[in-house]
């Protein structure tokens, strides 16, 4: 019964980490220099009169003790209200919600092409050195280009040039196309070059050996067999992976003229607008701690070993 | 507002527009007229390919996008200080007056007005039969309404309430009569409400609770929809009839639609421009101006724009500024007409005076008074304050401290542009041994920097369109804390004597002398070093026709048609 244990305990974790991460936004910007009230006023643009400037103070209790701010901050984090955007005067869920979608279908949409790739690259090339030298390059090239440029790039060539898809909306597939690709290169690039890597090594145990000799084709016997082998690295890295997406839809966001989280939190941070900050952070936490959650069980289930002990 | 300037600027000068130095003569009298066609800006540049455009009659119907660079945080013109609000709302809402050229005033929602000869008491004689889009009836009582809410603390204005400075309150003298009384004269006053930021707004609208607001005019277009960080979808209000004395035609505008789409990379909105997927973008990249111009299907409206040039403005209290020998040291060590050359593409004139061109009461004989770049003028100015000698790193130092001046910027104002020019200015100054230093805050941190006095130089530019942003930028009272704008921390009776007159005369060889007596006094004092003059550059298809532009260098959407 030690699943039980090991749930309870991962829920406990995961509270922690998300109690971590609205704690840490809340005393980033708390650090950062200049007065809050001074930025949602004034907004670089002036100084305002000291009775706005109370009254902003007042509005949002930044006359109040750092110590009651936290507490308030907490007491509504714990109801799930993030209260209301400093600049946008709108309900930091309602913001969130209208945003993180558009943002999931891209990043989701570049995490599966990204990983129907990759897997189908790893598998073609995988202990065929002159295939898997090539895919290496290719690999390692999508891994390290930004995707600033890529995205430049294929917005030139084929929404400037070719007219094949638009560069405005966040409407439809045809608008998504080329963020996808975009998001998906290094996606693919990663999974690909970690799979291979796996697959070469059990391509040469004994077991592979065996498969063959009861006469499965090579192509079976990379799907069947092998694949299951390659499944826990690949797992470790789709954690990895699902950070780099959310630092990539920053930046595609921007290069593709689209809304979503990652705009969001720019603004929002050069604003200092703290509930839609740790909106942001925290959601992302929860979405962190979802994905490590499930990975931690899918590798209960994938490798038989891990299950003799309580994780 | 120094900052508010530099902000403004960055708002002004980069955020929409910026640029360009084609046909600055025959640009300047167009927008005197205040209605600047494509066709006549088009034809200006490069000869008639858009001469029978002008006489063409224009269809109504369809839907322009222009794409903007920046987003606004909220709609209400009275809260934002962002150009990019003002270039929405100006559709959305019209003005009492509207200014046709750097000191003239055309009618609007007033028909005429009356100063009281104290200058404090302005009344307003307003049209009649004009609705708002919510079916408000447009009355005195509306007027009211507005102006309070720009001055309520609660509003939180940004930088409409800076336009009201001396606003004591608004009397309704009848339904179509208001006064409204100023507890000092503000000769600027016509100008400042003659701005998108202080439009007349619906006092239904207004009632509702901040999170509910929509913005609600008298104006051409009708608020459609916003989606935050995407687009806002104006649509034509079809019984529109309360049209600037200025525009090219009355009633209803052409245009069914009016999207404003967000597209905040450069490149980005200049594909977008060149594949036809939006009709119009805002600031287009200096780099990109003249390959746009000799595009088959696309034109440009490059607008100067008035107000206070781009500038260095320096700390003339403390630190090593505070030696007028220094500050016209580092004036003689950057080659400012080459570096803007070189960073804007010749898209940006250099500038010479704090002025800009098109702002009345400029002088352009003031640039006599500046100190040009000459390296070895900087060198031996530099001997004189005592910096004589010269450190390993190469710097001037005195009495064993390294001359070393601060400039903070703001990096949201940044454009990639104004990196490169800043890092030429640094690398200018060090070769006269001059160590400038120019880190880059967000927002918190450099209005504390500003705050404190931490700063030598601060860059801005772009501020309103009268020469009354002088003595936002100069006069003693105006500092930072204040809500002004003098960072230079200037303190002079005598500058403060023009600049005062200039706030209350209405006497125009008056205001030219004293004018003209400031310029000539900021520039051989060099509290200042002009960079470049601001001009709005937006790029257009070929296919939209009578796009005007308004006296700061805002397309003006009222007038504009599709040809198909």
């Amino acid at each position: 019964m030690h699943y039980r244990r090991w749930v309870v305990r991962r829920l406990w974790l995961g509270i922690l980490v998300i109690w971590g991460a609205a704690t840490t936004s809340f005393v980033a910007l708390q650090l950062l220099p200049g007065n809050p009230a001074l930025v949602i006023a004034g907004g670089g643009n002036n100084y305002p009169s000291e009775a706005t400037l109370r009254a902003v103070e007042r509005t949002y209790g930044f006359d109040k003790s750092i110590v009651t701010q936290y507490l308030t901050f907490l007491g509504r984090l714990l109801r799930g209200d993030f209260g209301d955007s400093y600049q946008l005067h709108q309900p930091v869920g309602s913001i969130l919600s209208s945003q993180a979608a558009a943002s999931a279908e891209l990043a989701a949409g570049g995490a599966i092409i990204g990983a129907l790739v990759g897997v189908a690259v790893a598998l073609a090339t995988a202990g065929r050195p002159r295939a898997a030298g090539a895919a290496r390059c290719l690999e390692l090239l999508a891994v390290s280009t930004p995707g600033f440029w890529i995205g430049l790039v294929l917005l030139s060539l084929f929404s400037f040039d070719l007219h094949l898809f638009p560069v405005i909306g966040n409407d439809g597939v045809s608008s998504l196309v080329l963020p996808w690709i975009t998001l998906a290169l290094p996606v693919a690039g990663s999974t690909s070059l970690v799979m291979r890597e796996e697959m070469e090594q059990a391509l040469v145990q004994p077991f592979a050996l065996t498969v063959r000799a009861r006469g499965v084709s090579e192509s079976r016997l990379r799907s069947r067999h092998l694949l299951k082998h390659t499944a826990p690295p690949v797992l470790t890295l789709s954690s990895w992976i699902v950070g780099q997406l959310f630092g990539g839809v920053v930046v595609i966001e921007q290069v593709f003229a689209r809304d979503g989280l990652g705009q969001t939190l720019v603004a929002a941070v050069e604003g200092r607008d703290l509930p839609v900050v740790t909106g942001v952070v925290v959601f992302v936490a929860v979405v962190f701690v979802l994905v490590n959650f499930v990975v931690d069980g899918l590798y209960l289930a994938v490798d038989p070993r891990l299950r003799r002990q309580p994780a | 507002m120094q900052l508010s300037a530099s902000q403004r600027s960055a708002h002004h000068g980069r955020e929409a527009p910026r640029t360009g130095t084609r046909g600055r003569v025959s640009i300047a009298a167009a927008v005197i007229v205040g209605s600047l066609a494509l066709s006549a800006c088009g034809s200006s540049q490069s000869g008639s390919q858009q001469a029978s455009a002008t006489t063409q009659a224009p269809q109504s119907g369809g839907a322009l996008t222009y794409a903007v660079d920046k987003t606004q945080l909220t709609l209400d013109p009275a809260v934002s200080a962002q150009s990019v609000t003002a270039l929405i709302d100006r559709n959305i809402f019209d003005s009492l007056v509207v200014q046709t050229g750097p000191s003239s005033f055309g009618p609007w929602l007033a028909t005429r007005w009356t100063t009281s000869p104290d200058g404090k008491t302005y009344t307003f004689h307003l049209r009649r039969g004009v609705t708002f889009h919510d079916g408000t009836p447009f009355t005195a009582a509306a007027v009211k309404a507005s102006l309070d809410h720009v001055v309520d603390p609660k509003t939180a204005s940004q930088y409409a309430a800076s336009l009201l400075p001396t606003y004591e309150g608004s009397k309704v003298i009848a339904p179509d009569q208001v006064q409204i009384r100023l507890s000092a004269p503000f000769r600027p006053l016509l100008q400042a409400l003659s701005t998108a930021y202080l439009g007349i707004q619906s006092p239904k609208a207004l009632a509702l609770p901040v999170g509910k607001y929509a913005p609600v005019g008298t104006g051409p277009f009708k608020y459609g929809s916003w989606v935050n960080k995407k687009n806002v979808t104006l649509n034509r209000a079809a019984s529109y009839a309360s049209a600037p004395s200025n525009a090219k035609h009355t009633g209803a505008a052409y245009l069914d639609r009016l999207n404003f789409q967000l597209i905040s990379e450069d490149q980005t909105r200049y594909g977008a421009l060149t594949s036809n997927q939006v009709q119009g973008i805002a600031a287009v990249p200096p780099s990109d101006v003249a390959s746009l111009k000799s595009s088959s299907s696309a034109q440009v409206l490059s607008v100067p724009q008035p107000g206070n040039s781009y500038s260095l403005y320096f700390q003339v209290k403390s630190g090593p500024l505070a030696d007028v020998r220094v500050r016209k040291a580092l004036s003689a060590a950057i080659d400012v007409k080459t570096l803007i050359k070189t960073v804007y593409f010749g898209q940006f004139p250099a500038a010479t005076n704090p002025l800009g061109p098109t702002t009345a009461y400029h002088d352009a004989s003031a640039g006599q008074e500046l100190q040009g770049f000459d390296l070895a003028t900087a060198k031996r100015l530099l001997d004189e304050a005592g910096w004589t000698t010269v450190n390993s790193s190469g710097y001037r130092t005195k009495d064993g401290k390294q001359l070393t001046v601060e400039w903070p910027t703001l990096a949201v104002n940044e454009s990639a542009s104004d990196n490169t020019l800043g890092q030429g200015i640094v690398a200018n100054a060090k070769a006269a041994g001059i160590d400038l230093r120019r880190p880059s805050l967000d927002v918190g941190a450099y209005i504390d920097a500003v705050k404190k006095t931490k700063y030598s130089v601060i860059d801005a530019g772009g501020g309103r369109a009268d020469p009354d942003i002088l003595r936002f930028l100069y006069g003693a009272k105006q500092t930072f804390l204040t809500g002004g704008g003098n960072t230079s921390l200037v303190a002079s009776p005598q500058l403060d004597g023009w600049l005062n007159d200039g706030l209350v005369s209405s006497e125009p060889t008056k205001l030219a002398a004293d004018y003209s007596a400031a310029q000539k006094y900021i520039l051989s004092n060099a509290f200042q070093l002009p960079l470049h003059d601001n001009v709005s550059i937006a790029g257009f298809s070929k296919t939209v026709k009578g796009v005007a532009s308004d006296v700061s260098g805002y397309p003006l959407f009222y007038s504009a048609w599709l040809d198909d």
